[in-house]
């Protein structure tokens, strides 16, 4: 079973005006980061990332990741500002049955004309918030020296 | 060797080659060394939501007609077509682990599966009252459509040493009433109402034994694929469709007619074996008819009529080494196969292999197939090849046939 999320990841992923995106790693170390429209959870906890394009370098790189057990990241930004990493590993590529027909059809539903490759389902590892506001209570409380002195003048 | 030996195994070959997925070193051994089918395993098949054995046009390596899966599917898309295996010989077992079919070596469970999905299309009656899957199957992504089953080089007792396909035939129209040749109408019929299934299909594939009649040798073998390609056609919008046969190794002017006349992309003919003299020892029939030398021109000419990246020949992997003529070491089989798909690459024709299935009823049968490593090696050869000389190979990739190792690396081809 993947990790248990905090209710704000689900809150996140329910709102359509957050930002997603899945960064992977290209064969050569170098990152490579997309948009992933689709991007949610499913009822097991796992993240479905809809892949449309067979060919795409993130397609590749997922698939490398599942082969050699590395991570991929999921980033994830609410309108208000809320930020959240997911460190997650691809487990499972679907590319046939009942799971993949349902995505296929809601792909169509919503593009029109458009293809579906993979279904792929990444199991969250690693959460980190960055969510600047709480990030910022928590440097400026535990390091001290990294806060400009003019903003602590009178 | 023990059966922890097995799994050891295993992964000594994943430790040798760490850049070869683990995934993929295990379906390759899978295929190797086939699967017993526990009573558990079956007791979840489920013919409304799988895929069960049934067209297949070669039989199994225990012998035996009965419901088993088509095949099973590994989690990263990767399917493993094996063959039913009898327990005495060792090979993998599918058993069942919290209710999951899962794969077992030595009583060590290995790796979880699924069994392929049914397609919609299945359990449907055609017009004429046959059930649909008895003329087309179908792979995770692929429709299978066999328009004529016999290979007529067995009729002077030339078929090829490795294949079953008469055998299965006889097998076919006793136990499963398979129809020996559909109807072109009825085909289409059939492919008309599969393409009902949303998102399903990414190809149409024939296969047929080889038929030599005709005014030129092969031309009623041509004329079997055209008539039924031109009742496909009428399906499409598009004059050509994603597609592939596999048949005999065509002359020019039979390819010019065969590519021209439908909307078939890309063409396939078997070489089985990349040695001249292995060739004419495993394929009579074929040596008779064509000839190892004139098959490989037949080849690369092909590439001038279907194109770069959509032609390619399979290898029956194991066949080589068998006794008493095959190749002495497994290096040495491996350095002559690679040069000369080497020197197919070169000219546009990429090589594929399948994992050599000994079955009771060829030739060969009781012979033994090659070492884990040898087709792991043979596996980044060929697929090192399509690298070098830029081959792609999609149209015989992991979605479309399923049933090479080699390719199925080729999913990270970055063209």
């Amino acid at each position: 079973m993947p990790l248990t999320f905090q209710p704000i990841i689900r809150e996140l992923l329910d709102d359509t005006g957050t930002s997603r995106i899945v960064a992977t790693t290209n064969e050569d170390g170098s990152p490579y980061a997309v948009t992933s429209p689709f991007l949610h959870l499913n009822h097991d906890g796992f993240f479905v990332h809809l892949e449309l394009l067979e060919t795409s370098i993130t397609n590749r790189n997922l698939l490398r990741n599942l082969w050699f057990d590395r991570k991929a990241a999921i980033h994830l930004t609410g309108k208000d500002g809320r930020s959240f990493l997911v460190k997650g590993v691809p487990v499972k590529a679907i590319i046939s049955g009942p799971v993949f027909s349902e995505y296929y059809n809601k792909v169509q539903q919503a593009l029109g004309d458009s293809d579906l490759s993979t279904v792929w389902l990444i199991k969250p590892v690693e959460i980190i918030n960055e969510t600047y506001s709480e990030r910022k209570i928590e440097e400026e409380s535990q390091y001290p020296f990294s806060v400009h002195l003019d903003r602590l003048v009178n | 060797m023990s059966q922890r030996g097995e799994v050891e195994h295993l992964n000594d070959i994943v430790a040798k080659y760490p850049e070869v997925p683990r995934l993929i070193i295990l379906k390759t051994d899978v295929q190797r060394r086939g699967v017993f089918y526990t009573d558990a395993s079956l007791s979840v098949l489920d013919e409304k939501k799988h895929s069960i054995t049934g067209t297949h046009i070669f039989g199994t390596r225990d012998g035996k007609i009965a419901p088993r899966p088509e095949s099973l599917l590994l989690r990263d898309g990767t399917s493993i077509i094996t063959t039913p295996t009898a327990i005495e010989d060792n090979p993998y077992v599918l058993d069942l682990l919290d209710g999951q079919p899962f794969l077992f070596d030595g009583g060590e469970p290995i790796e979880e599966v699924d069994y392929w999905p049914a397609p919609a299309f299945y359990g449907k009656l055609t017009r004429s009252g046959i059930l649909m899957q008895k003329i087309v199957s179908a792979r995770p992504q692929r429709l299978v459509i066999n328009p004529h089953r016999y290979c007529t080089f067995w009729k002077n007792g030339n078929g090829c040493t490795f294949c079953d396909i008469v055998a299965q035939i006889k097998k076919g129209k006793k136990d499963l009433q398979v129809q020996s040749r559909p109807k072109a109408e009825e085909i289409a019929e059939i492919v008309a109402e599969a393409l009902k299934e949303p998102g399903r299909y990414s190809a149409v594939f024939l296969t047929s034994g080889s038929v030599i009649n005709g005014t030129e040798p092969f031309d009623e073998e041509i004329d079997i694929y055209i008539e039924v390609f031109q009742e496909l056609g009428k399906l499409f919008r598009t004059k050509k469709f994603p597609s592939q046969i596999i048949g005999t190794a065509y002359s020019e002017a039979q390819l010019e007619r065969l590519y021209r006349q439908t909307g078939l992309m890309s063409y396939t003919a078997d070489i089985e074996v990349l040695n001249e003299d292995l060739f004419n020892i495993h394929c009579p029939g074929k040596a008779e008819w064509i000839g190892y030398k004139e098959w490989k021109r037949r080849l690369v000419k092909a590439v001038d009529i279907f194109g770069r990246g959509f032609v390619n020949t399979g290898l029956v992997a194991g066949i080589e080494l068998t006794s008493p003529h095959g190749f002495k070491t497994e290096d040495e089989a491996l350095k002559k196969t690679l040069e000369e798909a080497e020197d197919l690459a070169s000219q546009g024709v990429s090589t594929v292999y399948i994992v050599w299935s000994p079955r009771p009823d060829t030739v060969i049968g009781n012979q033994k197939n090659a070492s884990l490593d040898y087709y792991i090696r043979l596996a980044k050869g060929l697929h090192e090849l399509r690298v070098t000389y830029k081959l792609p190979i999609m149209f015989d990739d992991y979605r479309h046939c399923g049933n090479h190792p080699d390719t199925d690396l080729s999913r990270l081809l970055p063209f």
